[in-house]
């Protein structure tokens, strides 16, 4: 997603020093000692979320689901080569 | 050249045999379907689509780990392991890095040595590229494929083994039921980390095999890799740390990209998936379900069916379910290995067996000689005719007229016949001077005036006391 956007070299200059403050603020929280504290996975306490084994007709078929692709041939997405 | 001690660590993904995938309720199986014909917003990584856990991937997934002699964990987690590129759409794989499901277990190879796995998880299988000049196109059917990825400990120290390790896995996860094992449709393929050193020293640095499907191609890339490694090493040279690829065609590895450019996967928690948490109950109810497997037909069979034979047969799951409803578990075991694996449609015949009784009375009337060896073979191939096979073994064996005589009134007819035979009266002479081998000659004769129905062991008793 991020690298189909494109700007000027002045707002990337610009973003880049946004975003090294950003992550220079959020650094702040590196101090804290977080020693022998569960991480928090989870703000809500569920588990066992799940679905039987059925298969469900989709409401988005192939061809709805191809043409949200840039370019398309086969039946397949067409991306630029990749190895 | 100097001898180096090879240490192996395999690395196994394979596809669990739901009906569908692991976070989408579409066709899981996407074996001759149309490209992208079984693929939801979910997989399509649409903004804002909840992908949903299949709890029968849950399920098969303890079953596995059952079968691995595993740990179950009772809490585990899904994470988040982020790469870009194209048979993935989310930009990130769900797997489980930090609280997988499947803990420490082992596998006991035929041969009895064991390799332990460390651990296994659940995670999602990627898309399928192609490849053209200028672009790829992208198949999404494969993407979200429930996969366990089995990792084992580096306890491997031969090419041999390494085939041995992934076979057993392979009967184990089918036998189990969790995979369909189809492995030219990449159900099961193999990541090999390979390294050398000398006996006593720590171990070399490691070169990683990616994506092997067949068992062949593990052993002759571990073939070919400790060649590679051990010309490099003795030529004073580093191995480097990388993934390779291999070609069946070539029989070579190539390098594909060095673990120096290793990416940062920047693992995070699964937010979407909240943990699973089982019961112990669950568990233990999976255990009592378990299927046999291979294992527990090697103690089932010990000793009844030679060990080589045993492990033929044990390729085929349907013919070692089948023996265990045999009484003559010896003549069975030898009708399924030598006639019936020697015929060109065996594998059709595989999904359509004879019923327990048509092999328990073919083996009890071949144990009393109603049939002779070659005649039970006859009768047994008739088993697998469209036109046949829902018959009794004896109705065949009457229709085929191979019902060996065993009546000593009326061999003894036939016998008489032979010996007033002016033909054999030199045999007879010869036999009574003192040649024994002529008495085949005589034997032969008998079978013949029977057509073949006599039973040769009967009728060589009678010939004597004739001769007397």
């Amino acid at each position: 997603m991020l690298s189909n956007f494109s700007l000027e070299d002045a707002e990337a200059e610009a973003l880049g020093q946004d975003l090294s403050q950003i992550i220079e603020y959020i650094s702040q929280l590196d101090e804290l000692d977080t020693e022998g504290i569960e991480p928090t996975y989870q703000v809500f306490e569920m588990e066992n979320v799940w679905r039987d084994d059925e298969i469900k007709a989709q409401e988005a078929d192939r061809e709805a689901l191809l043409a949200l692709a840039p370019e398309a041939e086969d039946n397949q997405i067409k991306v630029p080569k990749v190895l | 050249m100097k001898d180096y001690e090879i240490t192996i660590g395999i690395e196994c993904h394979v596809q669990l045999a739901t009906k569908t995938k692991l976070f989408s309720e579409v066709d899981n199986d996407a074996r001759e379907k149309e490209p992208n014909s079984c693929v939801s917003p979910v997989d399509y990584a649409l903004p804002g689509m909840l992908p949903r856990l299949n709890k029968e991937a849950v399920r098969m997934a303890v079953i596995a780990g059952h079968a691995l002699n595993a740990k179950i964990n009772l809490l585990s987690r899904f994470d988040r392991k982020h790469y870009y590129y194209p048979d993935l759409p989310k930009g990130y794989q769900i797997s489980q890095l930090y609280q997988p499901i499947i803990g420490a277990g082992y596998v006991a190879l035929p041969d009895g040595t064991k390799v332990r796995i460390e651990h296994a998880h659940m995670e999602e299988d990627a898309g399928k590229l192609s490849h053209f000049a200028g672009y790829s196109l992208v198949d999404l059917n494969r993407a979200g494929t429930p996969l366990i990825e089995i990792v084992s400990e580096p306890d491997i120290h031969s090419a041999a083994h390494a085939r041995d390790y992934c076979k057993e896995l392979w009967r184990i996860m089918t036998y189990a039921g969790v995979c369909f094992g189809d492995l030219y449709n990449g159900n099961m393929r193999f990541d090999v980390n390979i390294s050398l050193a000398k006996p006593g020293e720590p171990l070399g640095t490691r070169a990683e095999i990616k994506n092997l499907n067949s068992f062949r191609s593990v052993e002759r890339a571990v073939e070919y890799e400790y060649k590679r490694q051990s010309k490099l090493l003795d030529k004073g040279e580093k191995v480097v740390q990388e993934t390779r690829g291999w070609s069946d065609d070539t029989g070579e590895t190539t390098s594909q990209r060095s673990k120096e450019e290793a990416q940062d996967y920047r693992y995070m928690p699964e937010p979407d998936i909240p943990p699973i948490h089982l019961t112990e109950e669950f568990v233990e109810e999976m255990k009592v379900e378990m299927p046999k497997l291979p294992e527990d037909y090697r103690e089932q069979f010990k000793g009844q069916i030679a060990d080589d034979t045993l492990e033929i047969l044990l390729d085929y799951q349907p013919l070692v379910e089948k023996l265990g409803e045999t009484k003559d578990v010896k003549r069975v075991s030898n009708w399924f290995a030598s006639v019936l694996l020697a015929e060109e449609k065996s594998a059709e015949y595989l999904n359509d067996l004879p019923s327990a009784k048509q092999l328990n009375d073919l083996a009890e009337m071949t144990e009393k000689a109603e049939l002779s060896s070659t005649g039970a073979k006859e009768v047994f191939l008739k088993f697998f005719d469209p036109q046949m096979k829902n018959r009794d073994a004896r109705e065949i064996a009457k229709e085929l007229n191979v019902l060996q005589e065993n009546d000593t009134g009326a061999l003894e007819a036939i016998v008489d016949q032979v010996l007033n035979d002016p033909a054999c009266a030199q045999a007879i002479a010869d036999y009574k001077a003192g040649s024994e081998k002529v008495l085949g000659f005589l034997v032969g004769q008998v079978m013949k005036a029977s057509k073949g129905k006599a039973n040769p062991a009967a009728v060589q008793p009678i010939l004597k006391e004739k001769l007397k």
